[in-house]
């Protein structure tokens, strides 16, 4: 004799282990088919992606080709749980072979009728009793159960046994699925931020990529000077470097990008500003000032580059303060403005353009000593003229003399 | 009465289909191999076969071909869990009458095996 109590705690306790409502289900079966002892025991459960009954697992002697029947959602088996109102076909709310029998005896009628085809469909599954699965409202699955092996009917114990695994069963059913669509809606979630994420890094990248080739034409348009942007690259880098700033991961790429894209804003300059071979009026210089809000303003929306901006804003102010368009002095001025500042002055020095040849090697960095600790930043300059001698001297000494033969007394401008 | 011969690798699942078939007044014949197949199909002279597909040796689609060459009036309804399209293309282009596929509806079965025969009447 079972203990009916004992079994249903033991059963309680079980489903709190499984993860998988499915081990929980086959549990069940097993349970039932071996303990009391039916010629089978097998669980329907409703398979929410088609919208049908499919077979979990089936036990016993007389058990069913789990993967060969499905019953669908409006076979009569499965109506006959549903609808509101009383249902005398049901026996203590399950559907019971000999309870069914009574029944079909008057089929004159249509409700006969439809019994017959349950009656008939229950015997098709070799089922005596059919135990409902709800969970509020939602017929989640059925126990279906074969006769007992010695022929008994079945209890009132029993029966009310089987109800209480299966609407257990229901609603752990329920909590996993309710887990696994809430899983499944966070991951979809995630997935399209995600995608999100990628496709604004990519807007980003392009419009990064535009910057790039819009501050080339600026340079190009500017003094014609082929390579200042890789050069001035390439001395920003070194000088960094001379300077142990930290230039790992993204740190490099936008150091990069200051130092390519400082001038971008020179594309809202009017060439006759920007070609002007004769010096400025005062008008003038104000406008040319202006390059510097000009390229903040394109550069804003990338907003993953925030500190390249911040680098392109303060690249023409003075470490004493008297640089524009804030006036910050000293440590107020990011490192990197003023690495893109002593850079971009060296290099203009020593370009030849074409409206004048480029100063010495030696001038130029008799100027940048010269102006170390006003215009520029002291250990900046300090930095950039021992990588320079470390690496590149020879380089720009021959290119230079090369390229120049008259020495220009006048100051540079450096814009 | 009818007859019909179930064939499937699954002994389960030909047992199910015998008991069915036999309440319902067939006379049902089971076979577990494309080979054994073959054999009944020539002693028993079935109406209408159920075929599975997928079967260790001789497969469905072989044993189709073989049937419907020798008795092409025997009715073959394709039963297969495979839902690949070229499967069972394969077997419509060789002249199966129907194919089902695993789950199915007992209800729907029925109906298509009776269809078939009344197809031949
Ligand atoms: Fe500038
Ligand atoms: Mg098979």
């Amino acid at each position: 004799m079972i203990n009916y109590p004992e079994a249903l705690k033991n059963a309680a306790k079980s489903m709190v282990r499984f993860k998988n409502p499915d081990n929980l289900l086959r549990m069940i079966v097993r349970f039932i088919a071996k303990e009391i002892g039916l010629t089978h025991a097998s669980i329907l459960v409703f398979d929410t992606v088609r919208q049908r009954y499919t077979f979990i697992d089936s036990r016993g002697e007389s058990k069913l080709p789990v993967h060969l029947i499905r019953i669908d959602s409006d076979h009569p088996l499965i109506l006959s749980f549903m609808g509101k109102g009383k249902k005398p076909h049901l026996y203590k709310d399950a559907l019971l072979l000999s309870h069914l029998e009574k029944f079909v005896e008057s089929k004159e009628s249509s409700r006969g009728i439809k019994i017959k085809k349950v009656f008939d469909s229950m015997k098709s599954i070799k089922a005596s009793v059919c135990v409902p699965s709800f969970y509020q409202g939602e017929l989640l699955g059925v126990l279906i159960l074969g006769e007992k092996k010695d022929r008994d009917d079945f209890t009132h114990e029993e029966l009310s046994f089987f109800h209480t695994l299966a609407s257990d069963a229901a609603m752990t059913i329920k909590n996993t699925e309710f887990q696994s669509q809430l899983i499944d809606r966070n991951r979809q979630l995630e997935e399209k931020l995600a995608e999100i994420k990628r496709l604004r890094k990519k807007e980003q990248e392009t419009y990064f990529q535009i910057m790039l080739s819009l501050a080339r034409e600026v340079r190009e348009k500017d003094d014609s000077t082929f390579g200042h942007l890789e050069a001035v690259e390439k001395l920003g880098l070194m000088t960094a470097e001379e300077l142990g700033i930290d230039l790992s991961g993204k740190k490099r790429d936008i150091l990069i990008a200051g130092l390519r894209l400082h001038d971008v804003g020179k594309i809202g300059i009017p060439d006759s500003i920007l070609k002007k071979e004769d010096k400025l009026t005062p008008e003038e210089w104000l406008i040319m000032k202006q390059h510097v809000d000009k390229g903040v303003k394109i550069l804003e929306p990338l907003t993953d580059f925030k500190d390249v901006v911040e680098i392109v804003r303060c690249h023409h102010e003075f470490y004493n303060g008297k640089g524009y368009p804030r006036g910050l002095k000293g440590s107020e001025i990011p490192i990197e403005s003023s690495i893109v500042s002593v850079v971009d002055a060296f290099h203009a020095m020593i370009s030849t353009r074409c409206y004048k040849k480029g100063f010495s090697l030696e001038y130029a960095l008799g100027e940048l000593n010269a102006n170390s600790g006003e215009q520029f930043h002291p250990k900046v300059v300090e930095a950039f003229i021992s990588a320079l001698k470390k690496n590149m001297y020879g380089y720009y000494k021959s290119r230079i003399s090369e390229e120049r033969q008259i020495q220009h007394e006048e100051k540079p401008n450096t814009i | 009465m009818l007859k019909l011969l179930v064939v499937d690798d699954e002994e389960e699942i030909c047992d199910f289909l015998r008991i069915f078939f036999e309440e319902r007044n067939f006379k049902v014949s089971t076979a577990l191999s494309g080979e054994e197949a073959l054999r009944k199909v020539e002693v028993e002279q079935p109406d209408v076969c159920l075929l599975d597909i997928k079967m260790p040796g001789l497969d469905g689609i072989q044993v189709l071909k073989e049937v419907k060459r020798r008795y092409p009036k025997i009715k073959v309804i394709m039963v297969t869990a495979i839902e690949t399209t070229e499967k069972i293309e394969e077997a419509v282009r060789i002249g199966a009458d129907n194919y089902i596929t695993k789950p199915l509806s007992l209800e729907y079965l029925e109906k298509d095996v009776h269809q078939k025969i009344s197809d031949v009447a």
